[in-house]
C-alpha cells in the first residue's frame, strides 16, 4: 500500500517545522494510539519500559534536552503504536531506523516495522519541508510505502485506507498546532535548537 | 444373507432379504417407528435444553490451555523463534515449536493424500496463518497473552495466490521441501476417451463451450474444530475427545504418527456441531495439544476461533473449469468435454478416496446418456490453506453436476430449446440401468424424467414462462429468470477394494446388542454431526428387527466401543454403515429365528418373520407367533442348546457399488435491473434417494443444504490480496446466508430404490448442495438470456449481476424510475 500527501502550514517557516518533527516527543504526542518513541538500546525491552510521562515539548521544553532528544540518523527506534481497525486493535511493537537526515534540504526518511498479535507491518517512510511558494510558511510532503500482513490486512483496503488517512490527517492536523504554538515563541529558540543538531 | 458377498474381481451380487426388504410404497414404519415414518429426532431433546456436550464443554481437572501462533506472512522463512517473552508471561506453562516436536518425532503429519504438512512450521510458512508454535498456558487467556508475546523473525518471501499464476515459470516455488520439484505443479490427471471425444467434437453440429470458476468455499461449520488431549501415564493411554467426522480412521493416523499403539488410544467424537467435510483432516492443532498433554502429563484443550477455522482448516472446490458440449442440431448432447485448474493450496491435503486424485469429479457427464466423454485437470500449489475437503458433496461431485448442469443451459440457449425440454431429449432412460458411463461409473438406478416433471409441475413451470416472456415485452423493471438442475450424485464410497482413506478400505459396520430385557444397544463406526444418526440407524434396526424405535439406543463416534467404521461425510453413512445396520440386524434375525423355533416348538425352517407386525410365526399358523421381546429374553434366560446364549451380532459392509441419488430442482428468480438484486420467487426441490427412512430428516436435510446451495450460489467466497492475506478469512467478509436470504423452499419426492442396498436407499444429505448452484446460477442467467448473458461467475452479488446486466443494457438507472415535476412552464430545471 502507498499513502502520500502534503500539507501547508502558513506560518511556520520550513526550519521551526524541522525542529518539531525531529522532536521524537512531540510526534509522539500528535501520533494517536502512540505510546512512546525511544532510542533503542541493546538493553531495550517492550516489556518492561516505561515511557516518562509529562515531558514538556516545545515552545515549554528546555531547548538543550530537545536537541539532545532530536531524531539521529542512523539511530534506531523502539515504538509502541495500538491501531484500531473496527474490532481490531493491535498493539505493534515496532522498531524504526532514521535512514536519512538532510539538515539543509530538511528531508528524513526512515524504515521500519512492526510486529502485532497476528499483524505485522513494514515501511519506507520519508517527509520533505519546502518552503511555501508564497510567504513564509512551509509545504510539507510525506510519502509512505507499507507491506501489510495478517489480521489488520485481511480487512481489506477498503476498511484500512480510511483508517492509515484518519491516522496521518490527525497527526497533522495535532502538528500544525503544537508548530503553531511554537511559531509563538521566539524563533532564536528554535535556531539555538537548529545549531545543537 | 446379504452379508455373503462372494470376494473377488468381479463385482459382487447383492442378495435381497428373504422378503425382499422394504417395499418403497407399503413400508410405513408398521407403527413401531420403522422406515418411512417421521419420528422425531432422538438428540433433539438434549439439543434444544442446551445439553448437548461439544468440545467446549469438556472440562477436565488440572486441563490447560493451547493457542496457537499463526503466520501473518503467507510464504515466509522463519528465521528465528523467540519464546523467552511468551515464558514470562504468569499462566504460560509451555512453549512449543517444531524443534520441540522434533524430538518426540511429532513435527510432521500426513496429509490424506499422502501429502507432508508440517504440524509447526519447520523452516518456510506456506500459507498466511500457518501454525508456527503453540503457547501452553493454565488458563486461555494466558495462552493467548503468551501467543502474543512469541516473537518471530521471519524473512518475508514473494507468495503466490492463484493457481494460474503459480503455474507461470518465474513463480516462486513453494514445495522446495519436496525432493525434486522444481515448480509449483501438483499434479495431472485424465479420464474417459480423448481421441472419440475429440472426432465427435470435430463433426458436431453444435459445439459450446464455457470457463466457469467454482470459487473457494470454506465448509464454515458453526462450532470450529478443537480437541481436548489427556494422556494418562499411569496407563500408557492417550484420550483425544476431538471435533471428528472420522474418529476411528483419525486413530489409527494419530497412532501412525505419535508412535503409540493404537490400542493405546482412544479417540472420542462427541456433539459435533456440524463438519460439512471440514472435520475430516487431521490438523495441527489435534497433534499438538495430544503432545503437549503427552510431554506435560495434563490434559489440554484447543479451540480454534472462527477466523482460524475459516484460515487455516480445509477449503472445498476452487475448481476453474472450462466445459464443452457437442450436440446434434436438434439438442441431442454426444459428447463432454472438459479441463480443469484446481488450487490444492499449499499442501496436497484433499480428502478424498486415495485412488481419486480428482475425487469423483468424473461423474460430469451427469443424468445424460452421451457417447463419449473426457476430462483431464491440472492441480497447483499456492501459499493457500490445504484443502479441497467435500463440502457436503461426495468428493468434487458438486463441481461436477455445477459443471455439467450450466452447460446443459448454455447448450439450450445456443439451440434455443427450452432447458427443460433439453434435458428430457437426453436423460438416461430407466430401463437403460445399470448404466455404465463414458467415464467408468456403473449408475445402479433413477428415472430422471419422473422427478423432472414433477418439480416441473410443483414450480408452475409454463406460468412463470409466461410472466417471463411478458416482462421481457413490458420492459419490466424487475426480469424473470427460471432455472433448472436434474442432477445425479454419486455417494457411498466404498467399495473398499476402489476406495479407501490412506490405505483402509471404506467400508462401514454396526455393532447390535439386544438385552434381556428386550431392548438394543446399537453402535455404529460412522459418527454424525446433526445428521440424526440416532434415530436414522435405530429406524433401520426397528424396521429390520420388529423392535420399536424407542427401544434402541444408537452410540457413535467412540473409539472405545464402537465397531471399526470409515466416517460420515461423502453421503456415506446410511449407503454404508445403514446397509450394516440392516444386514446386522439380519444377522440378530437369522438367530431369533432359532431362538423363536425353540420357544415354539417347530423346526427353524419353518419360522417366518412379518415385517408388518413385527412377529416372528410358524409358517402357516400365524397365531403361533413370538415378539422380538419375548425372543430377547429367552437368549438369555432359555437359550436354545444348539446357540450360545445372547443375542448380538456385528457386521462390516462393504457396499458392492455406490448408490446414485438424483432429483430435479426449479428456481425461479426476479431480478432488479436497478440493483442487481436477486429474489427467489420460487424454489423447488424434487430428490430421490431411494427408499426414505426418515421424511422429516430428510426434509431438513434438503432444507439446510439448499440454504448452503444459496450461500454458494450468492455470497459466499474465501478471497485473498495479492499478498496472500485472507481477506475473505471471517464472518464479517465470509457472508453465510441468514434467514433473511432464505426463501420458503417446496420439497418432494420420488422413490427409485438402489437396487443393491439392502433396504434400497441411496443417501440425501448431499444432494441440495450438490443440485442447487447450477440451478440458482442458470435462474440468473436465464433471466438476462435473451440478451445474450451465457454465464455470470459465483458469488452472484448484486454489483456483479447490475455489471453483467448493465453489459448488455439491462441495468436500469434509478434515477430514471422517478419523475420531478416543475409544474407546466415547460422549463427545463437549473443545474443547481
Amino acid at each position: 500500500m502507498e499513502f502520500s500527501g502534503e500539507f501547508d502550514l502558513a506560518d511556520v517557516p520550513p526550519e521551526k517545522a524541522w525542529v518539531v518533527l525531529s522532536d521524537p516527543y512531540a510526534v509522539r504526542n500528535s501520533l494517536k494510539g502512540c505510546r512512546y518513541i525511544t532510542p533503542k538500546d541493546e538493553d531495550f525491552s517492550f516489556d518492561t519500559y516505561e515511557p516518562e510521562e509529562d515531558v514538556e515539548t516545545l515552545p515549554d521544553a528546555d531547548p538543550d534536552d530537545v536537541a539532545a532528544r532530536a531524531f539521529q540518523e542512523g539511530t534506531e527506534y523502539a515504538a509502541l503504536m495500538q491501531v484500531g481497525v473496527g474490532s481490531v486493535k493491535p498493539k505493534f511493537e515496532t522498531t524504526v531506523t532514521i535512514d536519512e537526515r538532510d539538515e539543509e534540504e530538511f528531508i528524513m526518511t526512515a524504515t521500519g516495522s512492526g510486529n502485532a498479535s497476528s499483524s505485522s507491518f513494514s515501511m519506507n517512510s520519508g517527509m520533505h519541508i519546502h518552503p511555501s511558494e508564497d510567504g513564509d510558511g512551509s509545504r510539507i510532503e510525506w510519502w509512505t510505502e507499507a507491506d501489510v500482513s495478517g489480521r489488520i490486512a485481511q480487512l481489506g483496503s477498503r476498511v484500512m485506507n480510511p483508517v492509515a488517512n484518519k491516522i496521518v490527517g490527525n497527526f497533522f492536523k495535532d502538528i500544525e498546532k503544537q508548530m503553531s504554538d511554537v511559531e509563538a515563541t521566539d524563533s532564536s529558540v528554535t535556531d539555538r535548537i537548529r545549531s545543537l543538531l | 444373507m446379504s452379508s455373503d458377498f462372494t470376494d473377488g474381481d468381479e463385482p459382487r451380487e447383492f442378495v435381497h432379504d428373504d422378503d425382499g426388504g422394504p417395499d418403497p410404497e407399503t413400508h410405513c414404519g408398521h407403527g413401531r417407528g420403522g422406515m418411512g415414518e417421521e419420528v422425531r429426532r432422538k438428540e433433539d431433546k438434549r439439543f434444544i435444553t442446551g445439553r448437548g456436550n461439544y468440545i467446549d464443554d469438556i472440562k477436565k481437572p488440572n486441563m490447560l490451555f493451547c493457542d496457537i501462533v499463526r503466520s501473518p506472512h503467507a510464504h515466509a522463512r522463519i528465521k528465528n523463534i523467540d519464546k523467552s517473552r511468551a515464558l514470562d508471561v504468569d499462566g504460560v506453562v509451555a512453549v512449543l515449536t517444531a524443534e520441540d516436536l522434533l524430538e518426540h518425532d511429532l513435527a510432521t503429519m500426513p496429509t490424506l493424500m499422502s501429502d507432508t504438512q508440517d504440524v509447526l512450521v519447520r523452516d518456510k510458512v506456506k500459507f498466511q496463518s500457518q501454525e508456527v508454535a503453540a503457547v501452553i498456558a493454565e488458563d486461555r487467556y494466558a495462552a493467548r497473552d503468551g501467543a502474543d508475546k512469541v516473537v518471530v523473525d521471519y524473512e518475508v518471501l514473494d507468495p503466490v495466490v492463484t493457481a494460474e499464476e503459480a503455474l507461470k515459470d518465474d513463480a516462486p516455488v513453494i514445495r522446495d521441501d519436496i525432493e525434486g520439484q522444481t515448480d509449483n505443479h501438483c499434479l495431472d490427471w485424465e479420464t474417459g476417451d480423448k481421441e472419440a471425444t475429440d472426432a465427435i467434437f470435430e463433426e458436431a453440429d453444435v459445439t459450446v463451450s464455457e470457463q466457469m470458476l467454482y470459487q473457494r468455499l470454506h465448509p464454515a461449520p458453526i462450532e470450529t474444530c478443537g480437541s481436548v488431549a489427556d494422556f494418562d501415564p499411569g496407563k500408557d493411554k492417550l484420550t483425544v475427545h476431538m471435533t471428528s467426522q472420522a474418529p476411528h480412521i483419525h486413530r489409527t493416523l494419530f497412532s501412525q504418527v505419535s508412535g503409540i499403539p493404537e490400542h493405546k488410544i482412544r479417540i472420542v467424537s462427541p456433539d459435533v456441531g456440524g463438519g460439512f467435510g471440514n472435520k475430516v483432516p487431521i490438523y495441527p492443532g489435534y497433534v499438538v495439544s495430544a503432545a503437549a498433554s503427552y510431554v506435560l502429563e495434563r490434559p489440554v484443550k484447543w479451540i480454534e476461533e472462527r477466523s482460524e477455522n475459516i484460515q487455516s482448516t480445509g477449503f472445498a472446490r476452487d475448481y476453474d473449469m472450462t466445459g464443452e458440449l457437442a450436440a446434434t442440431e436438434d439438442g441431442r448432447i454426444q459428447a463432454v468435454r472438459t479441463d480443469v485448474l484446481a488450487d490444492h493450496g499449499a499442501y496436497n491435503a484433499v480428502a478424498q478416496p486415495s485412488k481419486f486424485p480428482a475425487g469423483f469429479f468424473k461423474i460430469f457427464t451427469g443424468s445424460y446418456d452421451v457417447d463419449a466423454a473426457y476430462g483431464s485437470l491440472t492441480a497447483a500449489y499456492t501459499n493457500s490453506a490445504p484443502g479441497g475437503v467435500a463440502y457436503r458433496c461426495s468428493f468434487r461431485v458438486t463441481e461436477a453436476v455445477y459443471l455439467i448442469e450450466r452447460m446443459v443451459k448454455v447448450l439450450a440457449d445456443e439451440l434455443d430449446m427450452d432447458p427443460a425440454e433439453i434435458r428430457r431429449k437426453n436423460f438416461i432412460q430407466p430401463d437403460q440401468f445399470p448404466y455404465e458411463t463414458p467415464t467408468g461409473w456403473n449408475y445402479d438406478s433413477g428415472d430422471y424424467e419422473a422427478a423432472l416433471d414433477k418439480a416441473l409441475e410443483m414450480a408452475d413451470y409454463e406460468h412463470y414462462r409466461e410472466e417471463q416472456q411478458r416482462r421481457i415485452e413490458n420492459d419490466a423493471d424487475k426480469l424473470i429468470g427460471i432455472g433448472i438442475s436434474s442432477f445425479t450424485e454419486v455417494v457411498g464410497a466404498g467399495p473398499g477394494k476402489t476406495c479407501d482413506i490412506a490405505g483402509v478400505e471404506m467400508f462401514d459396520s454396526c455393532d447390535i446388542r439386544v438385552h434381556p430385557t428386550g431392548n438394543a444397544t446399537v453402535r455404529v463406526g460412522v459418527q454424525t454431526q446433526g445428521q440424526g444418526h440416532e434415530t436414522t440407524f435405530a429406524q433401520i434396526v426397528a424396521e429390520e428387527l420388529g423392535m420399536d424405535v424407542d427401544n434402541i439406543t444408537v452410540e457413535h463416534g467412540d473409539t472405545d466401543t464402537d465397531p471399526y467404521g470409515l466416517g460420515t461425510y461423502g453421503s456415506r453413512s446410511t449407503p454404508v454403515a445403514g446397509a450394516a445396520a440392516a444386514v446386522a440386524a439380519r444377522k440378530v434375525r437369522d438367530k431369533a429365528k432359532s431362538i423363536a423355533a425353540n420357544e415354539l416348538e417347530a423346526a427353524e425352517a419353518d419360522i417366518e418373520w412379518d415385517r408388518q407386525s413385527g412377529e416372528f410365526h410358524v409358517a402357516g399358523a400365524p397365531d403361533r407367533s413370538i415378539t422380538i421381546t419375548d425372543i430377547a429374553a429367552s437368549a438369555y434366560m432359555n437359550h436354545p442348546a444348539s446357540e450360545e446364549p445372547g443375542l448380538e451380532a456385528v457386521d462390516y459392509y462393504d457396499p458392492p457399488e455406490m448408490t446414485y441419488p438424483f432429483g430435479s430442482y426449479i428456481v425461479v428468480v426476479e431480478v432488479d435491473r436497478e440493483t442487481g438484486e436477486v429474489d427467489f420467487e420460487k424454489f423447488v426441490a424434487v430428490d430421490d434417494c431411494g427408499n426414505r427412512i426418515n421424511p422429516m430428516i430428510i426434509e431438513g436435510q434438503i432444507h439446510g443444504g439448499l440454504a448452503q446451495g444459496i450461500g454458494s450460489a450468492m455470497m459466499e467466497h474465501v478471497t485473498f490480496d495479492d499478498n496472500g492475506n485472507v481477506t475473505g478469512g471471517d464472518f464479517m467478509n465470509y457472508l453465510l446466508p441468514t434467514a433473511k436470504e432464505i426463501p420458503n423452499f417446496e420439497t418432494g419426492h420420488t422413490v427409485t430404490p438402489s437396487p443393491h442396498h439392502p433396504i434400497g436407499a441411496k443417501g440425501v444429505g448431499e444432494s441440495p448442495l450438490v443440485g442447487s448452484p447450477p440451478a440458482i446460477v442458470n435462474a440468473v442467467v436465464d433471466a438476462m438470456a435473451h440478451e445474450g448473458i451465457s454465464h455470470i461467475e459465483m458469488p452472484m452479488t448484486p454489483d456483479r449481476v447490475w455489471e453483467t446486466l448493465d453489459s448488455v443494457g439491462l441495468s436500469r438507472d434509478p434515477s430514471d424510475s422517478f419523475e420531478i415535476e416543475f409544474g407546466d412552464t415547460g422549463a427545463e430545471p437549473a443545474d443547481d
